[in-house]
């Protein structure tokens, strides 16, 4: 017996299955409740005596509508969620071609990956190293796990041209892609396969789970957000047959991305826009809400940054795309959210300027009301919202997940700009193994924005401490808090280990 | 070949050092059968009353002096004789402590007369030289004075004699030099005094103690008629007592034992110290017919000598409880004359206080004969500490100083016994268990330390509860809008307590410190010990725990069994403890309800939990209704009594209202808000404040936006969840309630909430942060949060909720005459202004109208509640009337009262 040391050959932590039909019964009640909650607050807040400031009005209204809509965005997905059972492939095994795209990762890495997908069962795999990286250790790793190897000329295109160039050289009527991080379970395809038993299924997604999510503030953070996402949401859209692609741990048809030309190579999210490419001609796709591979996680502030910058650069450069989509409204909308919640670090920006304002100048947003009235207006809605999100994340977004996402607010705002700027990105693998010591320069914005908070704080609290001053210092320690609670990973020296991961005995 | 002392204490170091520990004395023949070792008991006892009897022959003899002086003697003449006899007192009683030493190491009495006699005769020599100055000061005759300086030298020699005898087991020499003081005093001292009044008295009172040291000192050839325990073991040198320490902890005891009657002096009005003066004397006697026992104990260490040490020491404690139990008041009557009739309530708690002092200078005793002087020591500097604090707090009259001592004394004999005693191996107790034991003293010193006068509610409670039973329940039923269980309690408490302050408050007082031990156990077994152990720091200091420590109301019991309540049924879900845990939450459950109607509330949101689980598979259908049938049993003769009180106050058109309590902080009459329900949540956690602080506090809402933030993603276990509902669920409830009926969302009503908030709070604050160092900084800084809370609740004067009745009364008192009339607003105040008033003054509500005093006497006007108009307006036309008749003398302005003086 030995012991694991490669967090991906864990047994996963966590289950993409939704809740029990009496609980989803339930969570549809309280999903139903929050909607006149949301009216009752906004009804309140829209009424013209309620100007304050106006420009500071201006800026709440649109950040607590964008929110709003993004709520509303949730909460309808999450009450389509459709129960899921595995049915099995009902012909001959296919084959599959499994496309393991490596740029310059780790040999050590990429190897079990390689190995985990050549022992997948229920099909006939042919597994591909395809490595833009030119690197003979590679090749000879896959000969070693008895791969396949594609190396090409002309690195174009990216990951995409990659997958396209691979595409090409292949022709087995599955094609399945896997990051090379991501270690896959023998009965991947089994599980997935039975989807495109309805001919019109384009791909089948699977969750991207970060095993490594326990060796770090930072991946267990991260992991935060995708749990939440391969949990309730993308079940949810998988009823509104809205999932998209996420990149990696996903089987498509080869007909399916045949018909729209393979992967668009023009955008660094790849598979966001091949995925409405693909329901824009009608295909369809699922998603499949078990643990099927695992995978690795950023573990360091730095490569979160970098993903992130990634993620919302593509996914805000792909709103055109999607506007100008001919797709059906509710998918339509469906896109609209996903790619429009990179948009929301802007809110966290308007809500923390205005307890600055408030401290510096005395202008505030609202007029003609008190706490008391504000609170019982919000306060229910905001209650239940939370509520909301810990009953249906199954308690993974957690307070450091938020935080963290808070504390990337300038991330959404810089790709914002650069997208209306028109500027391109490049993509930008995300690093597979932390950096240890401290990297402030990746959290440099949100150090400036707690800068200001706590002058202007200890500013208003030098000139006056009444009720109004005090309320407003409040917000800007709770925005402090949420920021402090970000950026904390980026600033320690050694990452602070979370809960001991228990390591599983295997058989050598 | 002989070894001295030295030699001995060196050997026994290295002993100590390199071999292990001696086992601890248990019996000096530990093979003896069961009757062998009952005789030796019997001996000892019997050589132990033998030594008592002289003891108390020695004081009947003197209190016979005391007695035949007082009719010998002029008044002023016998006065003087008097403090004289307390001067020699305060020479003797710490030099008493060396007998310890000498009881202990016979020999020391030889070594230290020397030293002992210079020290007495320095003594003596300064009161000698400052006798002019000093009698001026006491104005005392400087002859008295000197008399006192050539008594100096005697009482570290007699002390330390008569301990030798003690240790010598020379008891009758020992009997006869306790005897020869009252001798001398009766025989000589009559006739000295006779012929020179006090001063003769005072030279007798010498004579008898120098007597007393010849006796004590004259040689013997009378041997020792039983070798020391440690002689016999034949490990002298393994265990030498510690003479040092053991003076010490005899020190300490006879500071415990005199600290009050010194303090009292200062600390009382001259009535009622001379009050506390007789009840010191009576209780000095029990403690005085006890004092040989230790001593006579300090050399015998073993089982059988403890076993008989003690047994005397309770029979002369119990005698000595029972004859004064008998009759008290006329006790006091006969023996000191009817103006002292009413410390009689006082004397069996006081002679009990002092009965214990015996049984725990027993325990020291053995502690420091078996070298355990030490932990002897590390007990009594603490209790005489809090003995210090707790007079000093309670020291506004007699029977608040009784208190402390009883208190102290008891704290004593209990952190004694534990040390003396011998434990089995096997039962060790827990650090973590003497640090909650620590957290309850220290939160019932804090508790005692937290005082408050009597508030309204509290002062109609007691009305109440002084009615005879039937009467009680009938008024309660008729008039009144609460169960009966606090009413009850409070009616057996105050019959054999009183209705002293803190007597009233003894029940709320008892269970707000059992509050820290149970919290801690809920917490340890709900969670873990980390969070046990938080949740008992946070209730020690936590200001509702205190507050309602402090209020003879049914609060503190609320807190108790709302608490015990969802402990036990997260026992019973979790399958734990069976008919135990089920008969403990029934009972817990139906005492909440007859200690508050909103008590419903819990036992409601329980009642659903239990729904839930059964319909889970987690609770059998079966059991769950056998009891919840045994639970509704229980209540149901609460129905028609509360149906009665329903209603009666709604034929008298009252309804369930009651006079708001609630300060400032919430517009009284308005349906309660967002802004209602955060302060009920800031007094729930961080107590009672001013308006302005309560408003700051208010202000700081975003806070509980990171707080609600903060909980994404925490564990979500069931019995957290089910706490969170028992805490949240009747506040709620009663926020919704209180859409229509205002008065009821105010916390008091949902206060067994605050302790499962302690509970969930402990549990963040210990699982929350993953380092040690974290989880401790946090829980000190929570606690520190709720300490300073604790500390503005009870020291700042705006806190909305001080009514000082007490000090507005006592000032009024303090310059009324007979005759004068106290005029008081609004009507309700009745009670309290009754409970207050003792001077026997007029006292008669502003609705029935203004007085007219007759010329040259006051009149007062005191009103409160003037934050609601009626009783605002109704004081100033009352003021405004009598300015044009009576000239207004004086305002005066204490907490949420002001009064006012006219005279004619």
């Amino acid at each position: 017996m030995t012991t694991i040391t490669d967090t991906r050959l864990r047994r996963p932590a966590w289950s993409a299955a939704g809740p029990a039909s009496v609980r989803r019964r339930w969570i549809r009640l309280l999903l139903v409740a929050m909607v006149p909650l949301a009216l009752f607050y906004f009804a309140w807040l829209l009424q013209p005596e309620r100007v304050g400031n106006p420009v500071l009005y201006g800026l709440l209204i649109a950040a607590e509508l964008f929110n709003a809509c993004q709520a509303l965005g949730f909460w309808w997905t999450c009450a389509r969620e459709r129960p899921w059972r595995r049915s099995a492939w009902h012909d001959l095994p296919p084959a599959v071609d499994v496309f393991i795209p490596v740029y310059d990762e780790p040999v050590a890495v990429v190897e079990p990956t390689v190995r985990a997908a050549s022992e997948m069962t229920g099909a006939e795999v042919s597994v591909h190293v395809l490595d833009d990286g030119d690197s003979d250790d590679m090749q000879l790793m896959a000969a070693r796990c008895g791969a396949g190897y594609i190396r090409r000329a002309e690195h174009e295109g990216a990951k995409a041209g990659n997958i396209n160039h691979a595409l090409a050289r292949t022709d087995a009527p599955f094609v399945m892609v896997l990051d090379c991080d991501h270690v896959p379970d023998p009965e991947f395809l089994e599980a997935t396969l039975g989807c495109f038993n309805d001919d019109r299924v384009a791909f089948a997604q699977t969750p991207q789970y970060y095993a490594n999510w326990d060796r770090g503030e930072v991946p267990a953070a991260a992991w935060g957000q995708q749990a939440l996402f391969f949990g309730p949401i993308a079940r949810g859209k998988d009823g509104h047959d809205a999932m998209f692609c996420c990149g990696t741990n996903v089987v498509f048809r080869r007909a399916a991305l045949l018909d729209v030309g393979g992967f668009p190579t023009e955008s660094v999210t790849e598979d966001f826009e091949l995925s409405i490419a693909l329901h824009e001609r009608g295909w369809r796709s699922r998603y499949v809400p078990e643990v099927l591979a695992h995978g690795l996680g950023p573990e360091d502030m730095a490569s979160y940054v970098s993903q992130q910058q990634r993620w919302s650069r593509g996914c805000l450069s792909a709103l055109p795309t999607v506007l100008r989509s001919s797709l059906p409204l509710r998918l339509k909308v469906q896109y609209m959210l996903s790619a429009s919640f990179f948009l929301s670090g802007w809110t966290v920006l308007v809500y923390m300027t205005f307890p600055v304002v408030r401290l510096l100048t005395g202008a505030q947003p609202l007029a003609s009301t008190t706490a008391d009235q504000f609170l019982g207006h919000f306060a229910p809605y905001f209650g239940l919202s939370l509520l909301a999100v810990t009953v249906l994340g199954g308690g993974a977004y957690t307070f450091k997940a938020f935080a963290l996402q808070a504390a990337s607010f300038w991330i959404h705002v810089q790709s914002t700009v650069l997208t209306l700027l028109g500027r391109r990105g490049g993509f930008v693998v995300t690093p597979k193994e932390g950096v240890v010591g401290p990297q402030p320069r990746a959290v440099a914005p949100a150090l400036a924005a707690i800068a200001v908070l706590l002058a202007v704080a200890g500013y208003g609290l030098l000139r006056d401490r009444d009720p109004a001053t005090l309320n407003n210092v409040a917000f800007a320690s709770l925005h402090i808090a949420v920021l402090l609670a970000g950026v904390v990973p980026a600033l320690r020296r050694r990452p602070l280990p979370l809960a001991a991961p228990r390591p599983h005995p295997v058989p050598t | 070949m002989t070894t001295t002392p030295t030699d001995h204490r060196t050997t026994a170091h290295r002993t100590r050092r390199h071999t292990a520990p001696p086992p601890r004395p248990r019996a000096a023949h530990p093979q003896r059968s069961r009757r062998e070792s009952a005789a030796a008991v019997g001996r000892l006892a019997g050589e132990q009353l033998a030594v008592a009897g002289g003891q108390v022959g020695a004081g009947v003899g003197n209190l016979l002096f005391a007695l035949v002086a007082a009719r010998l003697l002029a008044p002023s003449a016998f006065a003087e004789l008097a403090a004289f006899l307390a001067l020699y007192l305060l020479i003797h009683v710490p030099a008493g402590s060396l007998s310890a030493g000498s009881a202990l190491a016979p020999e020391l009495a030889a070594r230290a007369r020397r030293r002992a006699l210079k020290g007495g005769a320095v003594v003596g020599g300064a009161i000698a030289v400052l006798a002019i100055p000093l009698g001026a000061l006491l104005d005392l005759s400087p002859l008295l004075l000197l008399a006192a300086a050539a008594a100096a030298p005697t009482a570290p020699l007699l002390a330390l004699d008569r301990g030798r005898l003690y240790g010598l087991g020379r008891r009758t020499r020992a009997v006869g030099s306790l005897l020869a003081e009252p001798a001398v005093r009766l025989t000589i001292g009559v006739a000295f005094a006779a012929v020179a009044g006090a001063v003769g008295g005072a030279i007798a009172v010498v004579a008898a103690g120098w007597a007393a040291l010849a006796v004590a000192q004259l040689p013997s050839g009378e041997t020792a008629p039983f070798r020391r325990a440690a002689d016999a073991r034949g490990d002298d040198a393994a265990t030498r007592p510690r003479t040092g320490l053991a003076i010490a902890a005899f020190l300490l005891l006879a500071l415990i034992q005199n600290q009050d009657v010194l303090l009292s002096n200062a600390l009382l009005d001259g009535d009622e110290a001379g009050r506390f003066a007789v009840l010191s004397t009576l209780g000095g006697a029990a403690a005085f017919a006890t004092t040989t026992v230790p001593l006579m104990l300090l050399p015998r260490a073993g089982r059988d000598a403890l076993r008989a040490a003690l047994g005397v020491a309770f029979v002369l404690g119990l005698g000595a409880v029972a004859v004064v139990a008998v009759s008290p008041g006329a006790l006091v009557t006969l023996v000191f004359g009817g103006r002292y009739e009413q410390v009689g309530a006082l004397v069996v708690p006081y002679v009990l206080a002092m009965a214990l002092l015996g049984v725990a200078r027993v325990f020291v005793a053995h502690a420091c004969a078996t070298g355990r002087a030490r932990h002897a020591v590390f007990v009594l500097a603490p209790v005489a500490l809090m003995h210090l604090v707790l007079v000093v707090a309670l020291g506004d009259d007699a029977a608040g100083i009784a208190t402390a001592t009883l208190i102290s004394t008891t704290a004593l004999t209990a952190g004694a016994a534990t040390i003396a005693l011998p434990r089995p191996r096997a039962i060790r107790i827990p650090r973590e268990l003497v640090w909650v034991a620590a957290l309850a003293l220290g939160g019932l010193v804090l508790r005692l330390l937290a005082t408050r006068g009597i508030w309204l509610d509290e002062a109609t409670e007691i009305h109440q509860a002084q009615m005879p039973m039937g009467a009680m329940l009938e008024n309660l039923r008729t008039i009144d809008v609460h169960p009966p269980l606090h009413h009850i309690i409070l009616w057996g408490t105050i019959r054999v307590l009183g209705t002293g302050e803190l007597a009233v408050r003894v029940p709320s007082l008892i269970a707000a410190t059992a509050m820290i031990p149970l919290i801690y156990a809920a917490a340890r077994d709900i969670y873990d010990r980390r969070a046990g152990m938080a949740a008992a720091v946070l209730a020690s200091v936590a200001p509702f725990a205190v507050w309602y420590a402090d209020e003879a109301r049914m609060y503190a019991l609320f807190m108790v069994f709302a608490l015990l309540a969802v402990w036990m049924q997260i026992r019973i879900l979790r399958g734990d403890g069976g008919a135990a845990s089920w008969i403990a939450y029934v009972v817990a459950a139906a005492a909440l309800v007859y200690t508050q109607y909103f008590g419903l509330l819990f036992v409601g949101t329980q009642q659903l939990a239990f729904v839930i689980a059964i319909a889970r598979g987690a609770l059998p259908l079966r059991r769950f209704v056998a009891w919840t049938a045994l639970l509704a049993l229980l209540i149901a003769p609460l129905v028609p009594f509360a149906l009665d009180q329903f209603s009666a106050n709604e034929s008298a058109g009252r309804g369930f209202q009651q006079p708001s309590q609630a300060g400032g902080s919430v517009e009284p009459g308005a349906a309660p808000g967002a802004y209602a329900a955060l302060t009920n949540l800031a007094w729930a956690v961080l107590g009672y404040h001013s308006n302005a602080t309560m408003t700051a506090l208010a202000a700081m809402w975003p806070l509980g936006v990171l707080l609600a933030l903060s909980l994404l993603g925490r564990g979500r276990s069931w019995p957290t969840l089910l706490v969170v509902a028992c805490a949240l669920a009747p506040g709620v409830a009663l926020f919704a309630l209180g859409q229509l009926k205002p008065f009821v969302f105010e916390v008091r009503y949902f206060i067994g909430t605050v302790p499962l908030a302690l509970v969930l709070i402990a549990r963040a604050v210990t699982s929350w942060p993953r380092r040690p160092a974290v989880v401790a900084g946090a829980c000190a800084a929570v606690a520190a949060i709720m300490a300073l809370g604790l500390a503005d609740q009870q020291l700042n004067g705006s806190n909305p909720r001080v009514y000082d009745f007490k000090s507005a009364l006592s000032r009024i008192e303090a310059r009324a005459e007979p005759g004068d009339v106290i005029v008081f607003t609004p009507q309700y105040l009745d009670h309290v202004v009754a409970y207050y008033e003792d001077e026997g003054l007029k006292m008669q509500p502003l609705e029935d109208g203004l007085p007219a005093p007759r010329r040259g006497h006051k009149l007062f006007l005191l009103a409160s509640f003037q934050d609601k108009p009626q009783y605002r307006t109704a004081a100033q036309d009352a003021v405004r009337k009598l300015s044009r008749r009576h000239d207004l003398v004086r305002r005066d302005r204490v907490p949420q009262i002001q009064t006012w003086e006219f005279r004619r």
